[in-house]
């Protein structure tokens, strides 16, 4: 089976090639989010799967009432992340990060279980109030022919959305003040504090940032999957950020690319050329090369 | 009076560093603390620029109780700190660390004025402006760490152990610098383990014992004391 996928017409593989890469884009997105607060605040946030599932909900219900399409919608998630963020910080954060150099176990264990509370809480919730029902946006702008690849338009407005956030987030960081005092955050609190800067102002603006992008890659994702919305979905796409975050090197931006798009790829060739589990199992046992060979992430 | 210390208590946890230290910094003066290891050198200066809270007493800074600000609020009144071990952000920029001294609102607006001037003071970091911090000498990472100081238009420079690691020439070119801090017009707080070379350019210091000041007085006066000869100045 697999060697005739590789035999057969070339196109078959280009096009899925093309397509892994479009999905590599938005599951970057997805990523970059938790990556952010990861990187800067040094917090493994749980419920990152969760607040996908409520960014694609966010779509769907602006889709279902207002005809709204998924690139629209992924501004206002991102409006609303960008609240849910600061929120986040402050209840759950700022308690144990207060006056720390740096996060100490305990606060890390702390933060870990309240997240994993939280998750639990909002998937519970979801499950009550959107019911166990699987849905999706009805959104397809048709095709683009490449010679003989085919490119679905949705996938490829969605990459390129999900390449400007991320390139977006790059320059704030290196060109804006405040975008420096996060980079400077994530190497020495203490010192970020003596130049002036409130940490927890630089803090939660990161968290903040963090969760924009989180729920809007929520509702960018819900181009690619077309009937998949439902209130557990974040127990797949959570570990799915996970391993792109580690492999591309929690803090570093394009890490997140760089772990998107290599993920992208496996899941795609190998649900093409084998089963959804194992291209799912591959992805995830990737990383073991990864962190043995290059721990820092595979970008330099 | 650049900064006044009164009767402060402070520590870490329920230890207990500092045990009533009073001290003060005159206008457009250096005031050097030296003392053994472990005296609470670096606790008076993390208790100054706010680093940590007294646990009572009151710190005035330029005529204003700062007791209860956070440091970043301290730097934003125009205190400046190079803290122990210079704490700079390795993975950014010369010029990137510079520029973060200017982030309170006080100098944000004359940062590249700022810049100007401090690249004026250390020719050497304009040349070194777009290397990363971490791979700088100890001896250009001190100039950053003085400089990004400089960065936020400060009126009292808080220094802890700029010497630390360098070779005795850069010493000696350090120390030319924080006299040039005072001849513009700055305060200076500096902690030293070159006692000698400190109370050199100092116009007052004290001596710090078990968290507490145990002698002060003009350097000359000071260095005249037999014991503290023995005591600190020993190793020179
Ligand atoms: N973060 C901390 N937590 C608990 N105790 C501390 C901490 N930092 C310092 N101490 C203790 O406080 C006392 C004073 O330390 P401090 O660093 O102020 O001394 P110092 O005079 O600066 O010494 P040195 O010359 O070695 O720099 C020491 O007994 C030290 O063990
Ligand atoms: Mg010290």
């Amino acid at each position: 089976m697999v060697a005739s996928y590789f035999l057969s017409d070339p196109s078959v593989l280009l096009s899925d090639l093309v397509f892994g890469l479009l999905l590599g884009c938005v599951l970057a997105v997805v990523a970059h989010g938790l990556n952010m607060i990861w990187g800067v605040v040094k917090v493994v946030n749980i419920a990152h799967g969760e607040f996908i599932m409520l960014g694609a909900y966010g779509a769907y219900f602006l889709n279902l009432y207002w005809g709204i399409g998924p690139l629209a919608s992924a501004v206002f998630d991102a409006a609303i992340g960008f609240l849910v963020g600061y929120a986040f910080y402050y209840v759950f954060l700022h308690r144990e990060l207060r006056g720390k150099e740096t996060v100490s176990l305990q606060s890390e264990m702390v933060t870990l279980v309240a997240t994993f509370g939280l998750s639990l809480v909002i998937s519970t919730l979801a499950l009550i109030i959107f019911s166990g029902n699987v849905v999706g946006i009805d959104y397809d702008p048709g095709t683009l022919l490449l010679g003989p690849v085919s490119v679905p338009l949705g996938g490829l407005y969605v990459a390129v959305v999900s390449i400007l956030i991320i390139s977006g987030t790059y320059l704030f960081l290196e060109r804006t003040f405040i975008g420096a005092a996060i980079r400077a955050y994530s190497q020495d609190v203490t010192a970020t504090e003596l130049i002036g800067a409130n940490p927890a102002k630089v803090a939660s603006l990161a968290t903040a940032l963090g969760f924009a992008i989180t729920m809007a890659g929520g509702a960018l994702l819900t181009v690619f999957i077309s009937v998949g919305i439902n209130p557990l979905m974040g127990t797949l796409y959570a570990p799915i950020s996970f391993v792109i975050v580690v492999m591309g090197g929690p803090g570093k931006m394009w890490g997140s690319l760089a772990g998107g798009l290599t993920l992208g790829i496996v899941f795609d060739v190998l649900q093409a050329v084998a089963t959804p589990q194992i291209a799912f199992a591959t992805g995830f046992l990737l990383l073991i090369p990864v962190l043995i060979l290059r721990p820092e992430g595979i970008l330099k | 009076m650049a900064l006044e210390l009164r009767d402060v208590d402070s520590g870490y946890g329920e230890t207990q560093v500092l045990r009533g230290v009073s001290l003060k910094c005159g206008d457009g003066t250096i005031t050097v603390m030296v003392g053994p290891n472990g005296a609470g050198k670096t606790t008076t200066l993390k208790t100054v620029n706010g680093l940590i809270r007294a646990w009572s007493g009151s710190i005035m800074f330029g005529g204003e109780d700062v007791t209860r600000l956070h440091a970043f609020e301290r730097v934003e009144r125009g205190m400046a700190s190079c803290p122990e071990g210079r704490r700079l952000f390795p993975r950014l920029s010369t010029e990137t660390n510079l520029r973060l001294g200017a982030y309170s609102k006080r100098a944000r607006d004359s940062v590249d004025e700022t810049l100007q001037d401090v690249y004026g003071m250390f020719p050497r970091l304009r040349e070194r402006a777009e290397v990363r911090v971490g791979r700088l000498s100890g001896g250009e990472q001190q100039m950053v760490g003085i400089g990004r100081a400089l960065m936020a238009k400060p009126s009292l420079v808080v220094l802890d152990e700029p010497s630390l690691g360098l070779a005795p020439k850069l010493i000696g070119e350090i120390f030319e610098k924080i006299v040039e801090l005072k001849k513009r017009g700055l305060s200076v707080l500096l902690v030293e383990q070159n006692a000698f070379q400190a109370l050199n350019i100092a116009d007052y210091a004290y001596v710090l014992q078990e968290g507490r000041v145990v002698n002060e007085g003009p350097p000359s006066q000071l260095m005249d004391r037999e014991e503290l000869k023995k005591a600190y100045f020993s190793i020179e």
